[in-house]
């Protein structure tokens, strides 16, 4: 398997720099001279940099570039042969034996693997920090297009949620939990030492060759002001020592989506019988045209059906890498299309990456990479609450307005007679989404370089120079024959959005480090300062009104938007100190301390510069003499760490007061300029601050068949970035401040296992972890913040649902006089709600009504299990993740359980209360009464929204045969077929996707003050493809 | 160690070099540093103080005085939930709960008066400090006063003790003041008012639409009825006569029509909206029609190229009451007030009435640029009389009486002594300043809201029909409606919540 290969090879280079640092501790003895050859198993392939050392001596030496050694040695006496990822061997050494050739075996335990961390890497065993690697096999399989899609179910303590299915988009990350009130929560990603500002998931991941993710302040306060929400460093791919390799994957197939899991709507006789029950049930004459509901047996119409259809993916990459003489190279281009399952909707993106290496000579090396990319895609607005997302408003438009019309034509307007309650006017919605284009082109292109100076033994002086430039083009234009509004009569107003966003972000790091050993003692020291400037410019443009749908330019229209049009410059920048040191003693007591200091133009004047120490110890207790022979535990580590880190996404120029210039007047029939000052400055204004602390263990049993690793955790937040409320007779509504504290803790497991090896092998992975907070503070005399459907309160968890608590609908007319009521709107068969304030009504608004914390959007623990199997040329794997005890605020009853049945509703209500001799359910109440009585039910936050949202999904199944009889020109093919979200098993009605979090207007997910809101977006589709993957 | 000295030096480069390299100041926006350094800045700060006025006559004050009064009632159009705020107003039952509301539209209107008041206080506190120009200064400084008093008038009488805030907020501690009484605000706004005159331009000299000399006169005499202060007032508007207003010649004129005939010669103070894209106009037009309207009912009324249906619930729709104040004759009557047939109606009569004095027609639906009118000449005239009459001078106040009842097409008055008289001039006051959003006011400072409101109430509980509540089960008034008949509103929830005072 090439990818494996090409791991060991890139540790055993990366070994070999560190076996010459070692050297210095071996000293050579004599008696008689031993040569041989290392060689891998099963590539049968040298292996330099290998320690062969005589057992129980300071003795021995290091296998030169083609993997020979030669060394000294008494018969009797054993060759200890060792060298990272491979299971050390041991060899006596016989009377008269000149020439031992030995191959290592590929090791089971992955203790021995280099582990990229912050400025450097570190072998996996003397790490301190709470770090989980994830290499490219084991994503290499997964027919998605984003790294974080890939990464799903594989982290312990990181939770990665597909809020939509929109292609390219909706990756929601938070590493243990993370959370602030108003600065953002995604982690830093660290592109080959550049901590890059697009977007992660536009990388094509096939560029990818491993990933770690950095989650305690001891692996990531190097990161200082930026690390507080944790730090995924991505290393692209590189050349294999002393090959060159071409390689092609191909995959193709389709997705679609099911129909068992999406939310069951009343179809059109059904949506018939529940009108003619409403005017019955209202004592109203039945509107003719629903008289009769079986008319409509044969004459469904699946609105949301049909804004659906299977679309194919196909994925091409082809990957060149070389590694010959001095100069290391990978090349990747690649290719990805994915139409969307819902109609017009489409993402492709072109990528391109160089990665070279040369070295001039034994003391300069220099390297260069250049990655382009270039990214489209085109999504009409699909995501969004009623009137906003044209899958919300398909979801419930009558189906009994038809979609075609006699002729087989899409209709363009439907309405029904006023009588009949149809308030609201539907657009087809097909048309819209056909008609509507939405559409982005991306282009980024990123650089890394460097240039390393070795000028004695141990020191490097290493200084780069990365650059990322992104373009993007936003292009949304709406024809005069469709809209994504409801109730706009057709044709409508032409509308064209323009959007144009360029940024620059540069960086330039010089860091030196120096490495030495003394006798037990070894020590890495570094040093290192940095300046990175990032500046957009954005420019949008909104008109209206066109003459001719043909021509969305701007001079075709007739109307230029001027509160929508702008122009927008964002900067800052960021000077750093850095400096670390690592030290250990025999390699089993362990000990990192290190410290930035962050200066930001972000921070206040008077608040300018950040200091973020952090410190971590470990302990091998495996190596120690009580458990160096113990048959069962292979491996024991204990590690501390403690540490501060910040966030500084707090805003460009949070700190300033500014004045907004167009505040403009009219005198008259003229416009005059107008300028006052909108917000309050804050020369204080500071990062957000996360002081962590974390216990881990790792643990390996039986020759590490069985890993167990664990960590705990608990950080304190506290200045987060808040727009503290202010009375506005200060005639401000805010002032920006640091407040509040949160505390986060919790605990991460993964045990790794391989229950069966040799011809038929299984091995499995699996985590879970649990994340808990709880709001210490908020600042002073502010107890709570609320979301849209939320409440932030102190002593509680962050974001809990907050509503009305529903205890049934009133049963009769003794239920209704004898409970806490609503002053002239409650009434048998109504909502009946909880007293919670027990003042004998129920009042709804304030701080002191009757509303409470009606459920929780985060899930008591999430887990993932990741199974691999080979036998003989067939390999198989199944990734599987869940979250448990997650609730889900299910927004889309308002409309799709509107009980004035002014739109389709949900096919439960069939069974809602009619009389209290038909009760129904107890889910839904009473229709008679209009909006004085069903408005209660729809506009009041209550727990009839809030639903479990636990979920198992199997996430992929792939299955694959390799061949083996090729002919000479190809070096391995591997056929493959991948199946993507195979299956969602979970008790969740209210849509196809648990993992949903979005806002109202479907930019974008429900934040952290507002998460789990399901407002029914893009479904994820499920996807089967086919897949080749040859090198030559 | 030689070689490393070049990286040193390097480092310490960067690191002096830092301050510079880390202040980032916003591009595209002014900030407190770079602004109110010219007279220019002032200028176009003092227009930013005029821009709240749009949203609280487009939107907040005909829901909190004309709609709370007997003059307007909502269309009930059960269709829809979320109304509560706005029928609240008209049914006299905003929920209180220790001395505190929740409705938006109260809040509202408390939060766009603060932010004249803000605006005002920056150029106030700051513009003695910079040197230019003394004519544009004190024009500037006359105006900022003007807006300041106009802004707590408003709170004083919707509010009664308010927080006075003079001078600009700072920081997090200042944004909060404790209540001041009615009498420290009432004396505030006299002293803003009494500085403003000698400051501001005559209307011949003033840019139109800016506030002047008359307008500050006005308001100040206002200040002074509301008072009961009678010779203070006359005093004050006496010069108004004199200085340029005329009656137009019929009472349709007086408005300001889309755009032609703004800041008329009767115009003493308009709010000033413009039609078009750049978010200057108003839509009140739309507001206050009954729905659900279709696009075809609408058309003949707004004169648009684009009409569209609008549903919702309709506001300020002129009452029973209103319709039968005026006398026989008073052309006011037709100019005033409107008919328009709604086929989506539930009522057996779907003829309703809406405010058809504003009306002009104009290019784009719901977008139009009709000034509001705050004070007409028609209005000082009225003033005039009332302080005429209440200090015993039946006939001067008579004669200012006729001259608006006789642009109306009505003979003079038969009032002849001053009890009579002064409920004259209540009636002419109603159908005169009909909509726009005095009488209120006019029931509140004569002490008559038990009187008037409470009987108002009960005939719309008897009578629901009639007050536009469609003939559907539950669609009456609701059981709360009328039991708030208190004299000043509660303040904000949201204001309370954040200021320790309140």
């Amino acid at each position: 398997m090439k990818n494996h290969q090409s791991f060991r090879v890139k540790f055993r280079f990366i070994g070999l720099l560190f076996i010459m640092l070692c050297t210095s501790i071996l000293s050579f003895g004599q008696t008689q001279s031993v040569r041989g050859v290392i060689n891998s198993n099963p590539e049968n392939e040298p292996v330099p940099g290998a320690i062969v050392l005589i057992k129980g001596t300071q003795k021995g030496t290091v296998t030169d570039f083609d993997g020979k050694f030669t060394i000294e040695a008494s018969p009797g006496e054993i060759l200890v042969i060792s060298f990272v990822g491979y299971t050390t061997k041991e060899v006596a050494v016989i009377a008269g034996q000149t020439n031992i050739n030995v191959s290592l075996d590929i090791s089971t335990s992955d203790l021995s693997e280099v582990v990229v961390v912050g400025y450097g890497s570190q072998i996996k065993k003397e790490v301190t920090g709470a770090i989980q690697t994830v290499n490219e096999a084991e994503l290499k399989d997964l027919p998605v297009s984003s790294v974080a899609q890939k990464l799903q179910g594989r982290l312990a303590g990181v939770q990665i949620n597909q809020t939509t299915g929109k292609p390219g988009q909706g990756m929601s990350v938070r590493i243990r939990g993370q959370l602030s009130v108003s600065g953002g929560s995604d982690p830093l990603y660290v592109v080959d030492g550049f901590p890059i500002t697009g977007d992660i998931n536009q990388i094509n991941p096939d560029e990818i060759q491993d990933i770690s993710v950095l989650k305690d302040a001891a692996s990531t306060s190097l990161y200082g002001s930026r690390a507080a929400n944790g730090v995924v460093l991505i290393t692209t791919k590189k050349g294999k020592a002393g090959r060159t390799d071409v390689n092609l994957n191909v995959y193709t197939g389709f997705q679609n989506v099911p129909v068992k899991g999406r939310l069951e709507m009343m179809n059109a006789e059904e949506f018939a019988q529940f009108k003619k029950e409403y005017y019955e049930d209202a004592k109203q004459t039945v509107p003719d045209v629903f008289q009769n509901p079986a008319q409509y047996r044969d004459k469904n119409n699946d609105w949301y059906d049909a804004m659906l259809k299977t679309a194919p993916i196909t994925s091409y990459n082809l990957t060149l890498t070389s590694n010959k003489e001095k100069v290391n190279t990978a090349v990747i281009a690649g290719v990805f299309d994915q139409k969307g399952v819902v109609v017009n909707t489409d993402y492709q993106r072109y990528s391109l990456r160089m990665n070279t290496d040369y070295q001039v000579s034994d003391k300069i090396n220099i390297g260069v990479n250049v990655a382009p990319n270039y990214v489209y895609d085109n999504t009409p607005r699909t995501d969004g609450t009623r009137g906003t997302g044209i899958l919300f408003n398909a979801l419930h438009t009558w189906p009994v307005m038809d979609i075609y019309d006699s002729n087989g034509e899409l209709t363009y307007f439907n309405r029904f007679p006023s009588n009949t309650g149809n308030i609201f006017a539907y657009p087809n919605w097909v048309r819209s989404a056909q008609e509507i284009t939405n559409e982005t082109r991306r282009t980024n292109v990123l650089t890394n370089t460097y240039a390393e100076w070795k000028p004695i033994k141990g020191l490097s002086l290493k200084s780069t120079f990365n650059v990322e430039v992104s373009n993007s083009r936003f292009f949304s234009f709406s024809p005069s024959t469709a809209t994504s509004r409801i109730n706009v009569a057709i044709p409508t107003v032409a509308q064209s959005n323009r959007d144009d966003y360029s940024s620059l972000s540069w960086l330039n790091e010089n860091i030196a480090t120096y490495r030495t050993a003394i006798n037990d003692h070894s020590l890495e020291a570094l040093v290192g300062f940095s300046n990175q400037k990032f500046r957009f410019d954005r420019t949008a443009i909104q008109a209206d009104t066109y003459a001719d749908d043909r021509l969305p330019t701007i001079q075709g229209a007739i109307n230029i938007n001027r509160n929508a049009s702008f122009t927008d410059v964002g900067e800052w920048s960021l000077t750093s100190v850095f400096s670390r040191l690592n030290y250990n003693f025999k390699g089993k007591y362990l000990l990192t301390a290190s410290v930035r200091t962050d200066g930001s133009s972000r921070f206040g004047s008077d608040n300018r510069w950040g200091v973020f120490p952090s410190t971590s110890i470990g302990w091998v207790i495996s190596d120690e003499g009580f458990l160096q022979n113990n048959s069962t535990i292979s491996f024991a580590k204990l590690r501390a760490s403690y540490g501060v880190t910040g966030n500084n996404n707090i805003g460009n120029y949070t700190q300033y007061a500014l004045v907004n210039n167009t505040i403009n007047a009219a005198f008259g029939n003229t416009v005059a300029a107008g300028s006052g000052i909108i917000s309050l400055q804050n020369s204080n204004l500071g990062w957000e601050t996360t002081s962590q602390f974390d216990l881990g263990v790792d643990l390996g049993v039986w020759d590490d068949r069985l890993t167990f690793g664990y960590d705990y955790y608990n950080k304190n937040t506290t200045n987060l970035l808040y727009a503290v409320q202010i009375p506005q007779e200060s005639g401000f509504t805010n002032f920006n401040d640091n407040i509040g504290e949160i505390n986060f803790w919790g605990h991460e497991f993964a045990i790794n296992l391989i229950p069966i090896t040799g011809q038929f092998s299984w091995t499995v992975n699996t985590n879970l972890s649990i994340n808990r907070n709880v709001v210490k503070s908020l600042a002073d005399g502010i107890d709570r913040v609320y979301g849209s459907y939320h409440i932030t309160q102190v002593g509680q968890p962050f974001g809990q649902f907050y509503g009305m608590v529903k205890l049934g609908n009133y049963a009769n007319a003794e239920d209704l006089a004898n409970s806490p009521k609503i002053p002239g709107r409650s009434t048998v068969g109504s909502i009946k709600l909880k007293d919670v304030n027990g003042d004998g009504r129920i009042t709804y608004g304030g701080d002191n009504d009757d509303r409470a914390i009606i459920g929780n959007p985060f899930p008591d623990f999430i887990y993932g299990i990741v199974n691999n199997f080979k036998f003989k040329n067939f390999d198989a794997s199944i990734t599987a993740s869940g979250s448990q005890g997650n609730q889900i605020y299910m927004r889309h009853l308002y409309s799709t359980a509107n009980l004035d049945g002014v739109f389709n509703m949900v096919a439960k209500a069939k069974n809602r209360f009619r009389s209290p001799e038909n009760p129904g359910d107890g889910i839904f109440g009473t229709t008679v009464g209009g909006g004085n009585v069903t408005g209660i039910e729809r506009d009041w936050n209550n727990s009839n929204f809030v639903w479990d949202g636990s979920y198992f999904t199997v996430r992929n199944i792939t299955l694959g045969y390799t061949f083996t009889k090729l002919p000479k020109s190809v070096k391995s093919a591997r056929l493959y077929f991948s199946g993507q979200n195979m299956w969602v098993f979970t008790p969740y009605w209210g849509g196809s996707n648990p993992e949903v979090s979005m806002q109202n207007n479907g930019q974008g997910d429900g934040g952290n003050l507002s998460p789990g809101v399901d407002l029914a977006p893009y479904p994820i589709p499920r996807t089967l493809t086919f897949g080749v993957n040859v090198t030559f | 160690m030689k070689k490393y000295i070049p990286v040193f030096f390097i480092a310490s480069f960067f690191l002096t070099s830092c301050e510079d390299f880390l202040t980032v100041v916003p591009e595209t926006q002014l900030s407190s540093a770079t602004f109110f350094k010219s007279q220019k800045d002032f200028e176009q700060a003092v227009n930013s103080a005029y821009v709240p006025l749009r949203t609280i006559f487009n939107d907040r004050a005909w829901l909190l005085s004309e709609m709370h009064s007997d003059n307007t009632y909502y269309a009930r159009n059960v269709l829809f939930g979320a109304t509560d705020n706005q029928e609240d107003l008209a049914d006299f039952s905003v929920p209180e709960s220790n001395g505190t509301s929740a409705n938006t539209h109260v809040l509202n209107q408390w939060r766009q008066d603060y932010l004249i008041i803000a605006r005002t206080n920056q150029i106030l506190s700051l513009i003695d400090e910079v040197d230019f120009d003394a004519a544009a200064k004190a024009n500037i400084k006359g105006q900022a006063l003007f807006l300041r008093a106009f802004a707590y008038f408003e709170l004083v009488r919707y509010f009664g003790d308010v927080p006075l805030h003079l001078t600009p907020v700072g920081s997090r501690e200042e944004a909060a003041l404790p209540l001041s009484d009615e009498a420290e605000v009432y004396a505030q706004i006299i002293s803003d008012l009494t500085a403003a005159i000698p400051l501001l331009l005559n209307k011949s000299k003033q840019e139109a639409g800016r506030a002047t000399e008359g307008s500050a006169r006005t308001l100040l005499g206002n200040v002074y009825i509301n008072l009961k202060k009678w010779g203070e007032a006359e005093q004050v508007l006496s010069p108004v006569t004199t200085g340029g207003y005329s009656l137009m010649g019929s009472y349709d004129l007086a408005f300001s029509k889309n755009s032609s005939n703004k800041n008329n010669a009767e115009s003493v103070f308009e709010v000033q909206y413009l039609e078009g894209s750049a978010g200057l106009n108003g839509n009140f037009m739309y507001q206050f029609m009954p729905r659900p309207i279709s696009a075809a009912e609408l058309k003949p009324i707004m004169g648009t190229s684009n009409p569209q249906n609008i549903d919702g619930e309709g506001n300020n729709i002129p009452t029973p009451d209103i319709i039968a104040a005026y006398e026989d004759g008073d052309t006011r009557k037709n100019a005033s007030i409107g008919y328009v047939e709604l086929k989506g109606s539930f009522r057996a009569n779907k003829v309703y009435p809406y405010i058809k004095k504003f009306q002009s027609n104009h290019s784009q639906h719901n977008n139009h640029g009709m000034n509001w009118p705050v004070y007409r000449y028609a209005e000082v005239l009225l003033f005039l009389a009332e302080a005429s009459n209440e200090q015993g001078k039946t006939s001067a106040a008579a004669g200012f009486l006729n001259q608006v009842r006789s642009r109306a097409g009505l003979q003079a008055t038969t009032a002849s002594n001053q009890t009579d008289l002064r409920e004259a001039i209540f009636k002419e006051r109603r159908v005169e300043l009909a909509f726009e959003n005095k009488r209120w006011f006019d029931i509140q400072r004569t002490d008559r809201i038990q009187e008037i409101i409470g009987a108002y109430g009960r005939r719309i509980i008897a009578n629901p029909l009639d007050y536009y509540y469609p003939p559907l089960p539950g669609a009456v008034p609701r059981n709360n409606a009328f039991t708030n008949l208190n004299k000043y509103y509660a303040y904000p929830a949201a204001e309370s919540d954040l200021s320790p005072y309140f």
